[in-house]
């Protein structure tokens, strides 16, 4: 009687964690493996699946070139908006952290783009980027030539950046502020009677305080930009050329429109391969340093 | 090196008045000592010396010179914060080289200073470990050695032993003391421990309110309080004091002064019968508490006694006896009376006895 009762105890969490270890499974999981498996295969959907072994991997990385564009401006994207967006991030929540009316209201103003949906964002910026659109005419009405902005091969990709550090620039300013505001005040008072001056009191306090949430902010900012997709595809379409064609985009492409799906599913395996050595790396060497607790 | 003059001194926070019209001079190279209930404004002053919480109006000189528009690391300052304000990204010896870095002093210099303040609070094994790892009173030594190091004018002390235990309380007390004497410069320590008040300071500070309720050497505040409140902050158990019969104004006497006998005395100004109601030992002295056998509703409350005979009993009808120089007046006001003939006269002689 007793020992039933201790299976069920110890059965019980398990049986509590089921029905989101199926969904797990069948969403996650399955697509994962399934797609690690797909990339060895030439497939299509219509022919036969046929193996053919690290076949697609030569040829997205030698072959074939947009694959490579695709790679390296994801790279740059990342490296662009990470860097941005906790640069800027830090600046605003520095300059917002003192309590003003007029700091609430810039806080809330500088949140809102982050609710507004992408797509709206996109095409607002599509319409404010046209080669007519507001940002020339501003640039005219300083004399200085237009840019193409969305359409020349040299800026489209840095526009869509623009976008991305627009829209989250809110929302990250918003966690750093939290973090800068929960620094103990008397750990600054400390290091003003310490004489340190303004610029080492942030080397030294504030910016070793903040180095979790920095850290934290860090990963899932590497890891969202690697899987940007609906701006690209909306404001640009990858172009002009593949100045602006991102990994998911490629993916996506190669999936549901070339329906080259070996290729897409090979692609979307050295993604995945990226983003957890990203991950195993960061914890492991940066996330020694940070915590200081 | 550093007298500090508070004058017509306000701090307030939003429409709260903390601190209204304060003149204050502490005294060059005394160790000075402020004590006061809690939230009675004693780390809002010590945040005013300081720079960092700067008086709302009124002028403050530190040696002489009007400080206010002095940044808080010029001013020579050094302070242990009430909350340690140890810095939780630094080590131990981080922590305490910090102020000294930025005063660009040589490495070498730095690291004897180190050493000597780390064997000064007992830090020396410790100073490699974040403050994390370390316990409450391990960083409150971390914040006191953090000040050391760095040969201020003024000391600004907020309960710098509340979180050491007995002993080592007693020990680190003991070395401010000497450190005090060896620096010469100016410490201003708050406690809320009046026997750590009595023992370390040259002058005590008594606030109260915003407002300081008297400012003299220990024995002075001890002997010659100004009024009710200090005449009761200062001593366990603390002054009884109770209405005359008059109705208007007070007497006082210390527990320590009274006198008890069996049969009734005849040498005291003040005597009355009372009955003893309970009974503590305290090792060399009882305390005892007394309930004078009157009807007078100015009498009906208890009074503390501490004296060195244990021998009378609960229950027991005695006699107690205050000699007159041990009775304090205070008027309507709370404040100190020391024209006394005439209250002597009129309300203290045997006759309350009954
Ligand atoms: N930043 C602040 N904003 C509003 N009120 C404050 C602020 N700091 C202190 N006060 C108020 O000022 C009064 C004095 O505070 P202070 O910290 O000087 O007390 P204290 O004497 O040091 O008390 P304790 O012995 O408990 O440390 C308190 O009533 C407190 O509520
Ligand atoms: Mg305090």
């Amino acid at each position: 009687m007793k020992k039933k009762v201790n299976i069920l105890r110890k059965l019980f969490p398990y049986v509590m964690v089921i029905p989101t270890m199926i969904l797990l499974a069948v969403f996650v999981f399955y697509p994962l493996v399934n797609m690690v498996y797909l990339s060895f295969f030439d497939y299509n959907l219509i022919k036969e699946k046929t193996f053919c072994g690290l076949d697609n991997y030569y040829r997205i990385f030698f072959i074939q070139t947009d694959f490579r564009d695709a790679f390296l401006n994801t790279l740059i994207y990342m490296a662009g908006t990470t860097f941005f967006l906790l640069f800027l991030g830090l600046v605003f929540a520095l300059w917002l952290q003192r309590d003003s009316k007029f700091n609430a209201i810039a806080q809330r103003l500088m949140f809102f783009p982050n609710i507004c949906a992408g797509l709206a964002i996109s095409l607002i910026f599509q319409w404010l980027m046209d080669d007519e659109g507001l940002f020339n005419m501003v640039l005219g009405f300083f004399d200085i030539a237009p840019l193409r902005w969305l359409n020349d091969s040299t800026t489209s990709l840095l526009s869509v950046m623009i976008v991305a550090i627009w829209k989250g620039i809110g929302y990250y300013a918003l966690i750093l502020l939290s973090s800068v505001k929960s620094i103990p005040t008397e750990l600054i008072e400390a290091a003003d009677l310490d004489d340190a001056g303004k610029i080492r009191t942030f080397f030294k306090i504030t910016l070793p305080m903040l180095s979790p949430q920095l850290f934290f902010l860090l990963i899932t900012l590497t890891i969202n930009s690697f899987k940007v997709f609906d701006s690209v595809r909306l404001m640009t379409g990858g172009g002009p050329g593949n100045s602006s064609d991102v990994l998911v985009y490629w993916i996506y492409r190669y999936s549901m429109e070339y329906n080259k799906y070996g290729l897409a599913c090979a692609g979307g395996t050295v993604l995945l391969v990226i983003l957890l050595i990203l991950t195993v790396v960061y914890f492991r060497v940066i996330g020694k340093k940070v915590h200081y607790q | 090196m550093g007298e500090i003059v508070f004058k017509n001194i306000c701090k307030s926070f939003g429409d709260t008045k903390v601190i209204e019209n304060l003149d204050l001079t502490i005294k060059d190279g005394e160790f000075t000592v402020l004590v006061g209930a809690s939230g009675c404004g004693k780390t809002t002053l010590l945040r005013m010396i300081a720079g960092i919480g700067p008086a709302t109006s009124g002028e403050l000189y530190i040696d002489g010179e009007e400080v206010t528009d002095i940044p808080p690391g010029k001013r020579g300052i050094a302070m242990v914060f009430q909350n340690y304000a140890i810095y939780p990204t630094m080590t131990v010896r981080g922590n305490i080289e910090f102020g000294l870095k930025n005063k660009k002093i040589p490495k070498s210099e730095r690291d004897r200073l180190i050493a000597d303040a780390a064997e000064v609070v007992g830090l020396t094994p410790y100073l490699n470990r974040m403050p994390s790892q370390l316990s409450g009173g391990q960083r409150q030594r971390v914040a006191l050695a953090r000040a050391m190091v760095k040969t201020p004018s003024v000391f600004l002390l907020d309960e710098p032993l509340s979180n050491l235990d007995a002993k080592l309380r007693v020990a680190m007390r003991t070395e401010l003391i000497e450190l005090h004497h060896r620096l010469k410069t100016t410490f201003v320590y708050v406690t809320h421990d009046q026997t750590e008040a009595m023992s370390m300071a040259d002058t005590i500070i008594l606030m109260d309110g915003g407002k300081i309720q008297q400012m003299a050497a220990p024995e002075v505040i001890y002997n010659d309080p100004n009024n009710i409140f200090t005449a009761q902050f200062i001593g366990t158990p603390p002054m009884n004091v109770h209405k005359m019969r008059d109705d208007v104004n007070y007497i006082g006497y210390r527990p320590e002064k009274i006198q008890i006998f069996r049969d009734k005395p005849t040498d005291c100004t003040y005597v009355r019968k009372v009955k003893v109601i309970t009974r503590e030992m305290l090792g060399s002295e009882t305390l005892y508490k007394l309930q004078i056998l009157s009807d007078a509703e100015n009498e009906k409350e208890p009074i503390m006694s501490k004296s060195l005979d244990m021998s009378f009993a609960v229950d027991e009808e005695v006699y107690i006896g205050v000699p007159k120089e041990d009775l304090y007046y205070f008027d309507a006001n709370k404040m100190r009376i020391r024209e006394t003939d005439m209250l002597e006269r009129l309300y203290c002689t045997t006759e309350g006895d009954k």
